[in-house]
């Protein structure tokens, strides 16, 4: 709760810095009230303590400290990644200002109690990116991609409003637990619209973490965003997403998975044969990462498809957004530096093993971590779904994934290929700044740690 | 007691029929301008019918900010940008077919869906009065505090996206 605060406090504390002139202070000062964040974030969970707040709207259990944790992790990554592409904007302040109420909406999905609270944060961390996904006004392709997110979000917005709407008028509240010790009350006897009012915010939120079919938004607008701004929705508010996910569907309506398990299976099994399928056509890597994406989104939510009402599932999707979150900032960080030139296909990347040996080994980490290689941290992800899938009934997902998995690696590869393989067109050093060397190479790593030792994260969970 | 009703189900027959009815006047008349005064209309058809539902406030609201602000905003952007003619353009048969399938689709959903609700004798929750003023107010301010002032970052958000959307890049 206190990071929430402080976080809400640093967005307008970056607003204030135009006025006051204290806009060299303002990055180590938003750096700074991050790790502070992040640090009581991390004493709430040794308190291990779960509060509710203000009349049960919000509350910080060990389940969203833990996605907190990952989603203020890596903002600081991504800030210190944003550092260079904060100083040639014009407008810096406003720029902070926004990331930080995404930061804001992204923390309350993972801790919501209440319907309203959820909706709040959906929009909270929606509105900043509209803007920021068209926030290079000179670029055609950047205003389709905020006007194409503005258009389908609302209408998003719309469905879970509906839901949200219809769950009230079945239920009579708009708290989490009272819903779900309603729905175990009365059993069988639900209205209809309930049913609806369910399967309405499952649209809702399929369309927030991209899965097919309600991702067609998706690869144009990582393609037409800023590359910094595609690596900040596709780690923190795909966590922040699923985070929300999770909480409503496997604490919410558990009770009633049955109308919900077999709608998400098909979501699945499209999005993991559309997305590979799809990216395997890709030329433009920004887009080869938007549909890897979806690929990923449906990964996890095999997790939640799983349900299994034990550690094994929670650990397997915070695991799994860690290691998705890692090797996205790696892999962004990256793509942001060698796209600078204004390339973006993958033969931007002939020969980068030539022109700087380390980032291309990085970019190589990144990538096999993306397609599930082992020794990195992409591979137990993907074993721990596994795990979880493979007691229920949906054993033909595993087949689909397995095979679609392997169509990945291929896509995945072609950018090792290029790197390795494949001759360059120019001699010119990438020039990278050493804040993103550092990042790079951090988050890298951590791949690769998490990836030797899993343990230290897969059993945070001990119930 | 007209014809067997009530002078409440006469209101809500009334109010009902002309929503629906300048709501499919919004969508099937050609013009801009007709299409935003139709919905102006519509709005005060809702308003009616949350006056009956005993909700002044959001009544009252809906008028000032939806038929009142708003509209006069839709009307602004269509008369500055010259949008004042005729010319939508064409469909083909294919789209128009897919689309009347999802809408309908979706209608039939929530019709069925809601058909049939009345007979489960679903309590009524809450109090009545809670859309007055007063209570609203207390409410707002002691159960649903925390979204009330979580909605000023949101606000602000928005503030911020439209002036850095709208302010001229100074190199």
């Amino acid at each position: 709760m206190k990071g929430l605060l402080i976080i809400s406090g640093l967005g307008i504390l970056a607003m204030l810095a135009e006025i006051f002139k204290f806009k060299k202070l303002l990055f180590p000062m938003v750096l700074l009230g991050i790790v502070a964040a992040y640090a009581f974030n991390f004493m709430e969970w040794k308190t291990g303590m779960s509060i509710p707040y203000f009349d049960n709207m919000i509350g910080f259990d060990k389940l969203a400290i833990a996605f907190s944790g990952i989603i203020i992790a890596t903002a600081f990554f991504w800030f210190i990644l944003a550092n260079d592409y904060f100083e040639e904007e014009t407008s810096l302040v406003d720029h902070f200002a926004l990331v930080l109420f995404a930061l804001v909406g992204a923390l309350m999905l993972t801790s919501f109690k209440n319907m309203t609270t959820l909706f709040l944060g959906v929009e909270i961390m929606s509105i900043p990116l509209y803007v920021l996904a068209a926030s290079k006004k000179k670029d055609i392709k950047s205003n389709e991609a905020g006007f194409k997110y503005l258009i389908m979000g609302s209408f998003a917005s719309g469905f879970l409003l509906f839901g949200i709407a219809l769950i009230y008028g079945a239920t009579g509240s708009f708290d989490l637990m009272q819903i779900r010790s309603f729905i175990s009350e009365h059993g069988a006897d639900m209205p209809l619209f309930f049913y609806v009012g369910v399967v309405f915010m499952l649209i809702a939120m399929c369309f927030k973490v991209s899965a097919a079919p309600f991702h067609f938004w998706a690869p144009d607008v990582y393609q037409g965003s800023p590359t910094l701004i595609t690596a900040l929705m596709s780690t923190v508010v795909k966590t922040a997403a699923f985070a929300a996910f999770m909480r409503l569907f496997m604490v919410g309506f558990a009770e009633i998975s049955s109308v919900w398990t077999g709608i998400l299976a098909g979501v699945v099994a499209l999005s993991l044969i559309i997305a590979n399928f799809s990216a395997a056509m890709q030329n433009n890597v920004k887009r080869i990462l938007a549909y890897s994406s979806i690929s990923h989104a449906a990964f996890m939510l095999m997790v939640i498809l799983a349900n299994v009402r034990s550690n094994l599932s929670v650990n397997a999707l915070i695991y799994y957004s860690l290691a998705y979150s890692l090797g996205s900032i790696a892999a962004f960080g990256i793509v942001y530096n060698v796209t600078k030139k204004g390339n973006e296909n993958v033969d931007a990347f002939n020969g980068l093993a030539k022109r700087n040996p380390s980032l291309a080994l990085c970019m190589a980490v990144a990538m096999l971590s993306l397609a599930g290689i082992p020794i990195t941290s992409g591979f137990f992800a993907k074993y721990f779904v596994f795990t979880a899938m493979i007691g229920t009934q949906y054993k033909w997902l595993l087949i689909i994934a397995v095979l679609t998995s392997a169509v990945g690696v291929y896509y995945y590869l072609r950018v090792v290929i290029a790197m390795y393989f494949k001759k360059q067109d120019t001699h010119e050093p990438i020039a990278i700044e050493r804040s993103n060397i550092i990042v790079i190479v951090l988050t890298t790593a951590a791949t690769i740690a998490i990836g030797i030792v899993p343990g230290i994260v897969a059993e945070m969970f001990e119930f | 007691m007209l014809l067997g009703y009530t002078i409440t189900q006469w209101l809500f027959g009334i109010l009902s029929f002309l929503s629906i009815m300048f709501g499919l006047m919004v969508v099937f008349s050609r013009n801009p301008v007709n299409s935003v005064l139709y919905l102006v209309l519509t709005f005060f058809c809702i308003a009616g019918h949350y006056l009956l539902l005993n909700a002044q406030f959001l009544a009252v609201v809906h008028i000032v900010v939806y038929a009142g602000a708003i509209m006069v905003l839709f009307l602004f952007v269509i008369m500055l940008m010259d949008l004042n003619h005729d010319n939508e353009p064409q469909k083909t048969w294919l789209t128009k077919i897919i689309a009347g399938i999802a809408g309908g689709m979706l209608l039939c959903v929530l019709v069925g869906s809601l058909k049939g609700s009345e007979q489960l004798g679903i309590s009524q929750y809450g109090s009545s009065q809670i859309g007055m003023v007063k209570n609203l107010g207390k409410v707002l301010f002691s159960e649903f505090l925390f979204p009330f002032e979580i909605a000023s970052i949101l606000l602000l958000a928005a503030l911020v996206g439209s002036i850095m959307i709208g302010k001229k890049e100074i190199k």
